[in-house]
């Protein structure tokens, strides 16, 4: 633990033993961070750049790779599996030139490390799962995957971190952008609130005040007044609105 | 969807391979892909997978010899033989062209630059979809000492920003890349390509119209055929110069992902173009169809790891085109082998240092540009750190590597965050192999001479803009103490990248793009 007010100094950034071997590991947080917030930004394209995509999220699995290789290492029983793996930790004099400049330390103690490694380690299993355990990118990977799912079943408990992490290649697949037969699932996101809430109902129509939302107040009002709406009414409406719709 | 009844008599020609359906143009293509397959079965003959096949539209794949192309070794490049070197002579400034402001129009980027097969024309593709050409003024007699300069000779909106309504999505009007035709005629013609059209341009000059016709007025109003009472000749009379830009084809509707590349064929017929995850072949005649040779998306889009990052043809051999990934490695294919080269003839790559493995090996290592020398023997990758030089027929490493900014390796974390480490430069061959030209940052750019393994650093800026004025060499300062006239690594000015450059294909004229501005330089003329 460090006194308060005490930097860091610079020399126990590399090679210090509370430190994982990449040195890059502590800045490896807040990469895996930026990574994280590029893959969305990517992601939020209705026709992502897919290199960029691509890209962002292999060098996300190479740093999830790194720090269950940390995290997991004393308890993974196939860790000897995991070190055949291409990039298997490096001594670390090696490692000075992994390239990673100390960019923005996260300003805590070896065990803040922990906390933040098993927060991310929640997240991390969460894409993999979604990316599909299936993927073989080598030989060695398949048994590799075991220790991870394991680890990712391990944690469970701690709540999911919020980060809505879809499978960001999941996402890809069911974007329409990447659907060549199937016309019929691009219109699977058309939004039918309209259709669904009350706003139907012959008194509040003619008003047309609530037709710009949902959450008009007045609207809610007015639909309250009319809970005594009868039900074969709006089956009505429904199947006027819907029944002859051609798109 | 015009063209189906035409393709469907050609399914004949692929009953050897049932299974393969080329894209037909159309979005929804591959809709009629099962009625075309059970087609072309019907149609097949057996045992015609392997060996030479005929390609489609009829052509076969022995090209006819053309004449050498100017760009072979001449004598028009100075320093001799094997000049063309960047340290045998001096680069001077020449012209620039487009704004001073400092205001940079987002659509004036400048996205592509190339010179035509004799380097008479110059042509820019900007973010606005405009194509601006230039062409080399006649070398003036009374002023020898300034060498032919390039003058704007047409200028023409190529592309238009697109909505498509289905995906509710604009597609970006930039102009990806721009690929001349070689000339056959008066005419000159090129291919424009954006993320999702290719286009095929005609660019044709007038400079007489015809004067007296019989039937209508000068100012073109019909005559009363009753009023003519005697018949002339109509004459050509020279006029002020008009160049017309006119597009003449235009290849849409087959690529679903984002055009990176296109590639003119050595039989002048049929160009390729490649998208992140798909190459497809076209003629040049047809525009309803095209041909799909690669296809590397996999059947579920999570197992993505790789996408083509570009694609090029042999300039010699019209079977042949190279491919390159996001993961560093080439793909050398033959046309010839299958109609579908999902499998490749030759596999480069070079195997990782580990001594330099780091988060960002695989980003660094994507390669950007791939270029063929024009003796057809090599070829040239770019990737984010260095240019590599491989031979065709060595598949484990590359013959020669360049560090082009070696110097950044320990900043790629910051490059990583403000997405630097994801730009792509593009790189170039002079006329004779010998040597090889790249971009870099703060508006420098690098030349290597591949036979005296030296290598300079100038910089393309308004500074050094006087006419006729010599470059001077430019350094960036890597530790220790910055000499003077040296830049440090973080005083480089990562917003001004040269991206594209263009060397003529005979002479020791560079064109060199940064930004808005482009730049040309020219060798010092004795």
């Amino acid at each position: 633990m460090l006194a308060k007010g005490v930097k860091r100094p610079h020399g126990e950034m590399e090679g210090g033993d509370l430190e994982p071997r990449d040195p890059g590991a502590a800045p490896a947080s807040s990469l895996f961070n930026i990574s994280m917030v590029k893959l969305h930004q990517s992601l939020r394209h209705v026709e992502p750049n897919l290199r960029h995509l691509v890209l962002v999220a292999n060098t996300l699995r190479r740093m999830q790779d790194q720090m269950q290789r940390e995290a997991g290492g004393p308890m993974a029983p196939d860790s000897p599996e995991a070190l055949s793996v291409v990039d298997s930790p490096a001594p670390v004099s090696d490692l000075r030139d992994s390239g990673l400049e100390p960019c923005r330390q996260p300003p805590s103690d070896s065990q803040g490390d922990d906390l933040l490694l098993s927060s991310m380690d929640s997240s991390i299993s969460t894409i993999l799962e979604d990316l599909g355990q299936v993927e073989v990118l080598s030989p060695t990977r398949p048994e590799e995957e075991q220790p991870l799912a394991g680890a990712s079943g391990a944690r469970q408990e701690p709540a999911r971190t919020s980060a809505p992490c879809l499978g960001p290649l999941e996402l890809l697949s069911s974007a329409s952008y990447l659907l060549e037969d199937g016309l019929e699932d691009i219109f699977e996101d058309i939004d039918t609130s309209m259709y669904d809430c009350d706003l139907w109902s012959p008194t509040s129509l003619s008003g047309f005040k609530a037709f710009s939302s949902a959450e008009d107040s007045d609207s809610k009002a007015l639909a309250g007044a009319e809970d005594r709406l009868d039900m074969s009414d709006l089956d009505y409406l429904m199947d006027v609105l819907v029944g002859g719709h051609a798109l | 969807m015009g063209g189906r009844a035409g393709s469907v008599g050609l399914a004949g020609l692929f009953g050897a391979e049932p299974d393969r359906v080329w894209a037909l143009a159309g979005q929804y293509g591959a809709r009629l892909g099962p009625a075309l397959r059970s087609l072309a079965s019907v149609g097949g003959g057996a045992g015609a997978g392997l060996g030479v096949r005929s390609a489609p539209w009829g052509l076969s794949w022995g090209c006819p010899r053309r004449s050498p192309s100017p760009r072979s070794v001449s004598a028009g490049v100075a320093g001799g033989g094997g000049g063309g070197g960047s340290n045998d002579f001096q680069w001077c400034f020449s012209q620039v062209k487009g704004a001073i402001d400092e205001d940079v129009a987002e659509a004036d980027i400048i996205s592509t630059v190339e010179f035509n097969y004799s380097g008479d024309l110059l042509a820019t593709g900007d973010k606005g979809g405009r194509v601006v050409i230039f062409q080399r003024e006649q070398e003036n007699k009374s002023r020898p000492h300034s060498r032919g300069e390039y003058n704007v000779y047409s200028t023409f909106q190529s592309h238009e920003p697109e909505f498509d309504y289905l995906k509710s999505l604009e597609i970006e009007e930039k102009i990806n890349k721009i690929r001349w035709l070689p000339q056959q005629n008066a005419a000159h013609f090129l291919l424009s390509t954006n993320d999702k059209t290719i286009k095929l341009w005609k660019i044709s000059e007038r400079d007489k119209r015809a004067e007296g016709y019989n039937l209508k007025d000068e100012d073109g109003r019909l005559r009363d055929p009753f009023r003519i009472t005697s018949l002339r000749v109509p004459i050509l009379k020279p006029m002020d110069l008009m160049v017309e830009a006119s597009p003449r084809r235009i290849f849409a509707n087959a690529h679903t992902y984002h055009i990176n590349s296109i590639s003119v064929n050595s039989d002048h017929e049929t160009y390729l173009s490649a998208d992140d995850l798909r190459i497809n072949l076209w003629h040049l005649e047809i525009t309803d169809r095209s041909f799909n040779i690669v296809d590397i998306k996999p059947a579920n889009m999570e197992e993505l790891t790789e996408v083509i990052t570009a694609a090029e043809f042999h300039p010699h051999h019209c079977n042949v085109f190279v491919y390159s990934s996001s993961k560093g490695t080439i793909r050398l294919c033959d046309m010839r082998s299958s109609a579908l080269c999902d499998r490749h003839s030759k596999f480069f790559e070079e195997p990782e240092d580990p001594s330099s493995r780091s988060f960002f090996s695989e980003i660094i290592s994507s390669i950007s540009d791939v270029k063929f020398s024009h003796s057809g023997r090599y070829m040239m990758t770019r990737d984010y750190l260095s240019v590599k030089v491989w031979d065709l027929n060595m598949e484990n490493r590359p013959v020669e590597t360049y560090q082009v900014h070696e110097y950044l390796r320990s900043k790629l974390c910051s490059l990583y965050e403000n997405d630097c480490i994801f730009d792509k430069f593009e790189c170039c061959w002079n006329g004779s192999d010998s040597a090889i030209m790249t971009g870099s940052y703060n508006n420098f750019f690098r030349m290597f001479d591949r036979n005296t393994r030296r290598d300079i650093t100038l910089e393309a800026s308004r500074e050094s803009s006087k006419p006729r004025a010599i470059l001077k060499p430019r350094k960036v300062c890597t530790g220790g103490k910055r000499k003077k006239d040296e830049i440090s690594v973080d005083s480089l000015d990562f917003n001004k990248k040269i991206l594209h450059t263009a060397w003529h294909p005979t002479e020791n004229i560079i064109a060199v793009a940064a930004t808005n501005n482009l730049y040309i330089f020219q060798d010092k003329i004795n």
